[in-house]
C-alpha cells in the first residue's frame, strides 16, 4: 500500500515537473486556434488578426481552425475537451455567455467552469440604426413611435440568439416597447433589408455598419456602448439618449481548456499584451471601431459570469429560445 | 400469394417515400403548427412530409398492379465498403492526422472494387496521400495535423 | 466619353506587371480550388486574408476577386470529367457534361464551359462598368414577397428539370424541400430535425449532398456494373467544339449569360439558383428535349455561362452599396476594411483606381482562365484514361477532403457517406437528383421568404399580389404551369376521343 501510495506521488511529481518543464519551453510546436464560426465573422477577424501577430511574437505557427455550428456551441465543446497544454486555445465572444441559456449544454461543457480564462481582447459596441426614411431622428422618438403602434415597428436581425437580436431585446426591455422581430440569417441580409426600407431598425454591431452609416445609407440613433465612440463621435450612446442602463457590447477573448499549466497562461498573457498594443492591431481595431480591452486573469473570469447573467435575464425575458 | 411486386422498383420507391415522409410528419408533430397565415415551424415539414407519403401511396399502388423490376447487378461490397471506408477516415483525422486517414481511406476504398491490385494499390494510395499533402496542406494551407502531433 | 475613359483608366491600371501578376495569381488559385471539390473560395480567402496585408488594396482586391470567380470557372472541370461538382454552381452541368465525357466528348464540354464562362463574365464586367449603382437600386426592391414569389417560379419550373418519370422528380423536389428543413428555423429559432445533434443545428451543408448523392452514390453504382466497365471511353473524337457545338450552344449561351447576370444582381439568391434555372430553360425551348440528360451541349453552355455571369454581377452590391450579398462578398468587405478603405459607394469617386481598376482586372482575369483552361483540355481528357480502379479511390479522397475543408467537421464526412447510401438507393430506384438538388437548395429560401413576408404583413397574404414585382412572378408563375400542363391535358382528351 505504501509503496505503491509512493509510487503514485513520485509519478505526480515527475510528472508536475516535466509539465513544468514542458511549460517553460512552450510553444515547442503550432498551436491550434479554434474559432467556433465560419470565416469572416468577427470572431475570424478578430482571431487571425491576433493569431498572425502572435504567432510571430511566440516564434511557433498558429493553425487557425473553423469549428463552426450552433451559434458557436460545436467548437467550444470540441476545445473543451482538447488536451490541457496550452496548445489548443479557443476564440470567444458574448456568444459564450448567451449560449448556456439557448441551448441545453448538459454532459457538453461549462462556459465557465470547463475553461481557464488567458485574456480578453477586444470589445466593440453595437449601435442602433434605423432607414432614413423613418421619421425618428433620435432614440426617444423612435420610442414614442414604436409605442404608438407597438409590434409594428420592423426590427431585423442575424437570427434567433444572434447580438444583433440581443441588443434589441435588451432595448425592447429596458424601454418598455414592442417591435416586430423579424430574424434573418445572418448580419448582412439583415442590414441589406433594412438599408433597402423594408425593415426599419437594426441593433447591428457597430464593426458592420459604419460603412453604411457614413455614405448616409443608415441614419445612427445611438451606440450601445459604455462612452461614445471614437468613429462616431457626434452620435450619443444609447444611455444618454434616454435608456438610462442600456449598455450591449460585443467581446472577444481567448481561453484554454481547464487545467492548462499557469506558466503557459502566463507567457500568453505577456505575449497577448504586446500583441495588443502593436500598431498594427491598434489600427485595425481603431478602424473597425473596436477597443484594446485589458483585464487580469480574475477580471476576466469575473467579467463572463457577470455577462452571462445580465444576458441570461434578457433570454428569459424575452422568450427567446433555440431549441 | 402472388410476392412479385417484392422486385418491382415502383412497390420500393413508395415504401421509401412512405417511411421518410411519415417519420417526418411525425416528428414534425413536435413542433408548432400554426395557421396557414401564421406559419409555425412545424407547417412546413408537416406539409412537405405529407407529400411525400401521397406520392408513396401512389408508387405503391402502381407497383402492387406492375411494372418495372429491380435490376440485379450491384454490389454490395462495394455499397458497405465505400462509406465505411469514408467513416474510417472520419474517425481518423482528427485522432491520427491527415496522413494515416487519407492512407486508410484510399486503401480501404480500393477494397469496394474486385479489380483492385494490392501493390498497385498500396504505391498508388502513397502517391495520391503525397499529392494531397503537397497540394492542400502546403499549397493551401488547410489546418491539418499530418499526423498526429506533427503539422 | 466617360466610361471609356474610365475603362482605359482602369485597364492601365490593371495591367500594372504588379497587378497583372496578383491577377494571374487570383485565378490560378481560384482554378485549382474549384476544380477540387468542397473546398471553396470562402475558405481559400479567409486563409489568404493576412497575406494580403502587405499588398496595396488594389492588387490585394483583384487577387481575391480572381481566386472567386476562378473558383467558378474550374468548379466545372471536374463535374464534366467525373460527375462530381467541385462548386455548389456546378451541379447542373454534372447532368449534360459528364453524359458528354462518357460518349468521348469531355473535350467540347470543357472548351464551351470555358467560352460560355468567357463570354459571360464580359457582359458580366460591362454590366458593373455600365449600370452598376443603378441596378443595385432595383435589386433593393427585392423584398421577402418578391423573392418568394421568384423562388415559387423556379419551383414550378423546376417540373422540367423531370428526366423521364415527372411524378419522381417531383417527389424528389419535395424530398429536396424536406431536407433542406433540416436544423435551427430562422423564423422560430427551433431546432427541427437534428435529432440531438448540434452539427445539425445549422442544417446539412450543400456539399455534403452533393457529393454524397453524386459522387459517392455514382461509384457505388459504377462498381455494381458486371465488368466495372471502364466508365469513361477511350475514343476521344475532337477536343474542340464541332462548328455544329458552337452553333447550337450560342443561345444557351446568350440565355444562360442574361438569367446569371439578373440573378446575380439579386443579393438574396444563392450561386446555384442561376445555372439551375438556366439549364430549365433551355430544356424548355430545345428542339430536342430528350436529349437533355443524355449529353446535350446546350445543357453545358447556358448553366456555366449562368454561374459565371452570376459570380461577376455577385460584386454589384458589394461595389456600389458596400453591401454584402454572401459570405465570400463578406469577407471582401472585410479585406477592404483592413486595408483602411470604407466600402460603400464613394469607393467609385474616392478611389476610382479600385473600382475601375477591379472591373478590368476582372475581365482580364476571365481572359486569362480562358487561355489557361483551353490549352489543360488535352491534359484533363488524358487523365479519363487513368483505369477505373484507380480514378475511383483517387475520387473518393478528393471527396473527403473537401468535405472535410467545409467546416472540419467530421461528422459531415459521416453524414456523406449516409447520403452515398442514399443516392445510390434513389439511383436503383430510378429517382433523377438534379430535382432533389434543387429543392434543397430553395427549400430552405422559400420557407424562409415566405414566412417573413406573412410576419412582416402582419398575415395579410395579399402582398405577393399588391406589391408588382411580385405580382409579375405570380403571373409568370401561372403562365409556366399553363404552357406546362396544357398539352398533356391535349393529349388525354385525344386519347379520349380516339
Amino acid at each position: 500500500m505504501t509503496f505503491r501510495s509512493l509510487l503514485v506521488k513520485t509519478a505526480g511529481v515527475l510528472l508536475a515537473l516535466t509539465t513544468a518543464a514542458a511549460a517553460q519551453q512552450y510553444p515547442t510546436k503550432p498551436i491550434r486556434l479554434i474559432i467556433p464560426f465560419p470565416p469572416g465573422g468577427s470572431n475570424d477577424v478578430v482571431g487571425r488578426l491576433i493569431a498572425t501577430q502572435l504567432s510571430e511574437r511566440l516564434g511557433q505557427q498558429i493553425v487557425v481552425d473553423n469549428r463552426s455550428g450552433a451559434g458557436g456551441v460545436v467548437g467550444t465543446e470540441l476545445a473543451s475537451h482538447a488536451p490541457k497544454d496550452g496548445y489548443t486555445l479557443l476564440v470567444i465572444s458574448i456568444a459564450h455567455a448567451v449560449n448556456p441559456w439557448l441551448y441545453d449544454l448538459k454532459g457538453r461543457y461549462d462556459p465557465l467552469k470547463s475553461f481557464t480564462p488567458v485574456a480578453i481582447l477586444a470589445s466593440g459596441p453595437n449601435v442602433m440604426v434605423v432607414n432614413p426614411g423613418v421619421q425618428a431622428k433620435t432614440v426617444k422618438e423612435l420610442i414614442a413611435l414604436a409605442k404608438k403602434s407597438p409590434g409594428k415597428v420592423g426590427w431585423a436581425s442575424a437570427g434567433v440568439g444572434s447580438f444583433q437580436h440581443l441588443g434589441g431585446a435588451l432595448f425592447e426591455l429596458q424601454a418598455g416597447v414592442k417591435f416586430l422581430h423579424v430574424p434573418f440569417k445572418g448580419g448582412g441580409p439583415a442590414m441589406i433589408d433594412v438599408v433597402a426600407g423594408h425593415n426599419q431598425v437594426m441593433f447591428s454591431s457597430l464593426v458592420q455598419t459604419t460603412p453604411q452609416i457614413q455614405s448616409g445609407k443608415l441614419r445612427p440613433l445611438g451606440v450601445g456602448g459604455k462612452k461614445r465612440s471614437a468613429i462616431l463621435p457626434d452620435v450619443p450612446t444609447i444611455a444618454e439618449a434616454g435608456v438610462p442602463d442600456y449598455e450591449a457590447t460585443n467581446w472577444w477573448g481567448i481561453v484554454a481548456p481547464a487545467g492548462v499549466p499557469q506558466a503557459v497562461v502566463d507567457r500568453l498573457r505577456k505575449e497577448i499584451a504586446a500583441v495588443q498594443t502593436a500598431k498594427p492591431v491598434l489600427d485595425a481595431f481603431a478602424r473597425e471601431g473596436a477597443d484594446i480591452v485589458q483585464m487580469t486573469q480574475p477580471e476576466f473570469a469575473a467579467y463572463m459570469a457577470s455577462e452571462m447573467a445580465k444576458w441570461g435575464k434578457v433570454v428569459k425575458a424575452s422568450g427567446m429560445k433555440v431549441q | 400469394m402472388n410476392l412479385e411486386f417484392l422486385e418491382r422498383k415502383d412497390f420500393w420507391s413508395g415504401a421509401m417515400l412512405i417511411v421518410i415522409g411519415g417519420g417526418a410528419v411525425l416528428i414534425a408533430r413536435n413542433y408548432q403548427f400554426g395557421s396557414s397565415l401564421r406559419m409555425g415551424p412545424g407547417y412546413f415539414p408537416t406539409v412537405l412530409g405529407a407529400m411525400l407519403v401521397m406520392f408513396g401511396v401512389y408508387f405503391v399502388i402502381q407497383g402492387l398492379r406492375s411494372g418495372e423490376k429491380l435490376t440485379s447487378s450491384w454490389s454490395l461490397r462495394a455499397l458497405i465498403i465505400l462509406p465505411l471506408s469514408l467513416v474510417l477516415f472520419g474517425l481518423l483525422i482528427d485522432r491520427a492526422g491527415f496522413i494515416p486517414a487519407l492512407l486508410a481511406l484510399i486503401i480501404s476504398s480500393a477494397a469496394a472494387s474486385t479489380q483492385s491490385k494490392p501493390i498497385e494499390v498500396l504505391a498508388f494510395a502513397v502517391f495520391l496521400t503525397a499529392i494531397c499533402v503537397i497540394v492542400f496542406v502546403w499549397a493551401l494551407g488547410l489546418p491539418y495535423e499530418l499526423i498526429a502531433g506533427i503539422w | 466619353m466617360d466610361l471609356f475613359n474610365n475603362l482605359i483608366f482602369g485597364f492601365s491600371e490593371a495591367l500594372s506587371l504588379q497587378n497583372l501578376l496578383y491577377c494571374f495569381i487570383g485565378v490560378l488559385v481560384g482554378t485549382l480550388i474549384g476544380v477540387l471539390p468542397g473546398i471553396g473560395p470562402l475558405g481559400t480567402i479567409a486563409i489568404l486574408l493576412p497575406i494580403t496585408y502587405g499588398v496595396p488594396p488594389v492588387a490585394a482586391m483583384i487577387m481575391l476577386a480572381g481566386i472567386y470567380y476562378g473558383a467558378q470557372y474550374g468548379g466545372s472541370t471536374t463535374a464534366i470529367l467525373v460527375n462530381l461538382p467541385g462548386e455548389t454552381s456546378a451541379v447542373v452541368t454534372c447532368i449534360d457534361g459528364h453524359q458528354m465525357a462518357q460518349q468521348g466528348r469531355a473535350g467540347p464540354a470543357l472548351a464551351i464551359a470555358a467560352i460560355g464562362s468567357f463570354f459571360a463574365g464580359t457582359v458580366g464586367t460591362l454590366l458593373i462598368a455600365l449600370f452598376g449603382p443603378p441596378l443595385a437600386d432595383v435589386a433593393l426592391k427585392f423584398g421577402a414577397p418578391e423573392y418568394f414569389s421568384l423562388m415559387l417560379m423556379g419551383l414550378v419550373a423546376a417540373a422540367v428539370l423531370a428526366q423521364g418519370d415527372m411524378v419522381k422528380s417531383i417527389a424528389m423536389v419535395v424530398m429536396g424541400l424536406l431536407l433542406g428543413i433540416i436544423g435551427t428555423d430562422v423564423n422560430s429559432g427551433v431546432q427541427r430535425f437534428s435529432f440531438g445533434f448540434f452539427e445539425l443545428t445549422d442544417g446539412i451543408g450543400f456539399i455534403v449532398v452533393a457529393v454524397g448523392v453524386f459522387a459517392i452514390g455514382e461509384i457505388v453504382s459504377n462498381l455494381g456494373e458486371a465488368q466495372e466497365r471502364r466508365v469513361l471511353a477511350n475514343k476521344v473524337s475532337h477536343l474542340f467544339p464541332t462548328l455544329q457545338d458552337l452553333k447550337k450552344s450560342w443561345g444557351p449561351i446568350l440565355r444562360g449569360t442574361g438569367i446569371g447576370c439578373f440573378f446575380g444582381v439579386l443579393p438574396g439568391t444563392g450561386p446555384s439558383i442561376a445555372s439551375f434555372s438556366s439549364y430549365m430553360l433551355e430544356k424548355k425551348v430545345a428542339k430536342n428535349p430528350d436529349e437533355f440528360g443524355r449529353g446535350a451541349i446546350q445543357g453545358v453552355a447556358g448553366p456555366e455561362a449562368a454561374n459565371n455571369a452570376d459570380a461577376q454581377c455577385k460584386f454589384i452590391p458589394m461595389l456600389t452599396l458596400g453591401l454584402p450579398a454572401s459570405g465570400v462578398m463578406a469577407l471582401m468587405l472585410g479585406a477592404l476594411t483592413i486595408q483602411g478603405i470604407q466600402p460603400g459607394p464613394q469607393v467609385m469617386t474616392q478611389k476610382p483606381e479600385l473600382f475601375w481598376g477591379l472591373i478590368a482586372s476582372m475581365w482580364i482575369g476571365n481572359l486569362l482562365l480562358v487561355v489557361l483552361n483551353l490549352p489543360l483540355i488535352g491534359l484533363w481528357v488524358k487523365l479519363l484514361q487513368v483505369p477505373y480502379r484507380l480514378l475511383f479511390p483517387a475520387i473518393m479522397a478528393f471527396s473527403a477532403i473537401g468535405v472535410f475543408s467545409v467546416n472540419n467537421s467530421a461528422f459531415e464526412i459521416h453524414l456523406t457517406a449516409l447520403f452515398g447510401v442514399l443516392g445510390f438507393i434513389w439511383m436503383r430506384l430510378g429517382f433523377p437528383l438534379a430535382p432533389m438538388l434543387l429543392g434543397f437548395v430553395l427549400g430552405p429560401m422559400m420557407e424562409e421568404y415566405l414566412r417573413r413576408a406573412m410576419l412582416m404583413s402582419g398575415g395579410d397574404p395579399s402582398v405577393f399580389i399588391t406589391r408588382p414585382i411580385s405580382l409579375a412572378f405570380i403571373i409568370a408563375t401561372i403562365l409556366i404551369l399553363v404552357v406546362m400542363v396544357a398539352p398533356s391535358v391535349r393529349k388525354q382528351r385525344e386519347a379520349f376521343t380516339d
